[in-house]
């Protein structure tokens, strides 16, 4: 898997988000090591869709997500958001920017403040940005949280360590939307909640998608809470994209073996099914020293000698359907050209 | 089963004896805090103190040491006759005055630098970092002498200084040896508390950094400063007492730490001049390691470069 190319970027259509040869690098201490923790990854995200990114711990999602907040800035690459260039935007005119588009977090109670009461937490925003006076941010403040199943005026007297994980996650909620942001980055908004209560948050963000007008990035590594949300899928395996595809394509007809792999990996809440076929096997490899060519050359079950010296380029396989790899599992049967 | 029912039922008591041991502690600390500030703010009111310069005589005539603990002078009187108790309460103004000062000095310096140091990190981190290393490194005890020393030697030099009296310039000097325990303590909570999510979500918000520091990071920090507050307040207590003993004192009014200097030569014709005072000093340091541990348990902060 490899992900470098640009097949897949749009050019018709409304375009709010376009983001091309995103690399993201950290240090390690001293050495002169660095973590490679997004190797020049492109995505693009029209208005009003939701793009659903997966992938495994590590694999560089959440990274992603905050390169292309500019929180910290990535290494190299461009961010276009609603026609500007954020990357090279000064400090003044980012923290201005930002606004427009606005994250929740994984973690819903390490994401509220525990020391303020909820309703000042989202005040904040309105607060940071004087808009409007007391009065008008209590009215917006009160109409958004109940909008989202919080009692305004509990909010009020009460610390986030005062409500449940999930009302915590609708608090979030409510503080993202009350700038007004076209974008949403969605990392991981779930996966620390229970069944129950992330259907409850997941079609909460549907609605609110739909009554704001909103676009989603959705970041997750289950599978089955991205696909009912998303529109288009992006697979991410160690800091590049191999696979991006409509939602229903990709879980019906997955082209790279990884995907397939990690499909095969949803278990089935039915007893009577064999469990697992294909298990993946082995630790993704470390970031710090990505293997050469295709980076899930070391865990495929079709590598061969291309693989471990070519890197992949994405290409389209079927309408709108894009993957990199030499040999996908379907597609063209035409023999994998290196070029 | 019986057994390990009894062990875990032993175990249990025992921590529920170690609780109630440590509530006592705090209660106790509390107790004697509240009971010595109320005698020392109102000591010119309260009728059982005798006033500062009032001697206790015998027959009409002021006697060395002419009272031992008893009802006329509780814990006696000490070489110029004068009542110990009412002096340890009138030094238990000095001492708290010179603790709480150099307690807020070091934790407004040591805390802002704390902060800056473990929000900004880079540059400025190391900056700090090297200050209050070097402040560490240095001998803290030798620190306080040259520092008093030179004070009055400047003292004598400039006039324009002549309002600094001794009592400020020790807890000045103490309030800088104590900048560098504390800009540790809260740079390590800072540093954690600036990876939280929601000071990321404040960021993505467009909160400026200042708003963050203080809006997001410091009601954070606060927990952690009374803790090491309360505690730091105990060791510089006894730190004054230290340098009161090297001769470094307050002359007038008298702290715990001039009065057991003054009195330690006479201990075996008179020990009460020296153990009280002492035994003040004890509790007092007691009482706010006490509260200092009832705090962190509370809060839950790990003892981290204390």
């Amino acid at each position: 898997m490899a992900g470098t190319g640009k097949a897949h970027l749009r050019t018709e259509g409304d375009v709010l988000l376009r983001v091309e040869d995103l690399v993201v690098e950290f240090p390690v201490g001293r050495t002169g090591l660095k973590v490679n923790a997004v190797s020049g990854i492109s995505l693009d995200v029209l208005r009003g869709e939701t793009l659903g990114v997966v992938g495994e711990s590590g694999c560089g999602k959440s990274t992603t997500g905050r390169a292309i907040m500019q929180l910290p800035r990535p290494t190299s690459g461009s961010v276009l958001f609603e026609g500007r260039q954020l990357t090279d935007m000064s400090g003044d005119d980012m923290r201005e920017a930002r606004t427009r588009m606005q994250m929740i977090f994984q973690d819903p109670i390490s994401s509220l403040n525990p020391r303020r009461k909820v309703r000042d937490i989202v005040t904040e925003p309105l607060a940071i940005w004087k808009r409007g006076n007391s009065t008008e941010q209590r009215a917006k403040v009160d109409a958004l949280l109940e909008e989202v199943g919080i009692d305004p005026q509990r909010a009020a007297e009460s610390q986030p360590h005062q409500f449940s994980g999930g009302q915590c996650q609708r608090i979030s909620i409510a503080r993202s939307l009350v700038l007004e942001p076209t974008l949403i980055i969605c990392d991981e908004p779930v996966s620390a909640l229970d069944v129950s209560v992330q259907a409850q948050v997941l079609n909460l963000l549907e609605d609110l998608k739909a009554k704001h007008g909103l676009t989603l990035i959705f970041i997750a590594h289950d599978l089955a809470v991205v696909k009912n949300i998303s529109d288009r899928v992006a697979v991410m395996y160690l800091g590049k994209i191999c696979e991006v595809a409509p939602s229903d394509d990709l879980y019906r007809a997955p082209a790279h073996h990884y995907t397939s792999v990690l499909l095969d990996s949803i278990p089935v809440p039915d007893p009577s099914v064999a469990a697992t076929k294909t298990a993946i096997e082995g630790e993704p490899p470390s970031p710090v020293l990505p293997p050469p060519g295709c980076r899930f050359h070391t865990r495929c079950p079709a590598a061969t000698d291309v693989c471990r010296n070519e890197e992949p380029k994405l290409r389209e396989i079927a309408t709108a359907h894009f993957v990199a790899c030499h040999h996908p599992l379907y597609g063209d049967d035409v023999p994998v050209s290196v070029a | 089963m019986t057994t390990a029912l009894a062990s875990s039922t032993h175990g249990a008591a025992e921590v529920k004896s170690a609780r109630k041991a440590r509530h006592m502690g705090w209660m106790f600390g509390t107790a004697w805090l509240v009971v010595l500030s109320f005698c020392a703010l109102f000591a010119n009111q309260l009728p059982f103190i005798r006033t500062y310069d009032a001697k206790v005589r015998v027959a009409g005539q002021a006697k060395q040491y002419g009272f031992g603990p008893g009802w006329t002078a509780w814990l006696g009187t000490d070489n110029s006759s004068h009542d110990v108790f009412a002096r340890c309460i009138y030094g238990a103004r000095q001492t708290l005055f010179i603790g709480i000062g150099a307690t807020i000095i070091g934790l407004t310096v040591g805390g802002l630098l704390g902060v800056l140091g473990g929000y900004y990190r880079g540059w400025v981190d190391r900056a700090i970092s090297i200050i209050v290393d070097c402040l560490l490194a240095m001998p803290a005890l030798l620190l306080a002498l040259l520092l008093i020393q030179r004070t009055d030697q400047i003292k004598e030099t400039i006039t324009a200084l002549g309002w600094l009296t001794r009592t400020e310039e020790i807890t000045i000097t103490l309030g800088i040896l104590a900048i560098a325990p504390f800009a540790r303590i809260v740079r390590a909570q800072t540093l954690g508390l600036r990876e939280r999510d929601f000071v990321l979500a404040a960021r993505s918000l467009g909160a400026k950094s200042q708003r963050v520091i203080w809006r997001e990071i410091m009601p954070n920090l606060v927990p952690a400063m009374v803790t090491v507050a309360v505690t730091g307040l105990g060791i510089l207590i006894a730190a004054e007492g230290t340098l009161a003993f090297l001769g470094l004192g307050v002359a007038r009014p008298q702290t715990w730490g001039t009065m057991i200097d003054a009195a330690r030569d006479d201990l075996s014709k008179a020990w009460w001049a020296t153990i009280f005072p002492c035994l003040f000093l004890f509790l007092t340091v007691l009482s706010f390691n006490f509260i200092g541990d009832h705090l962190a348990r509370k809060f839950d902060i790990r003892e981290a470069a204390v």
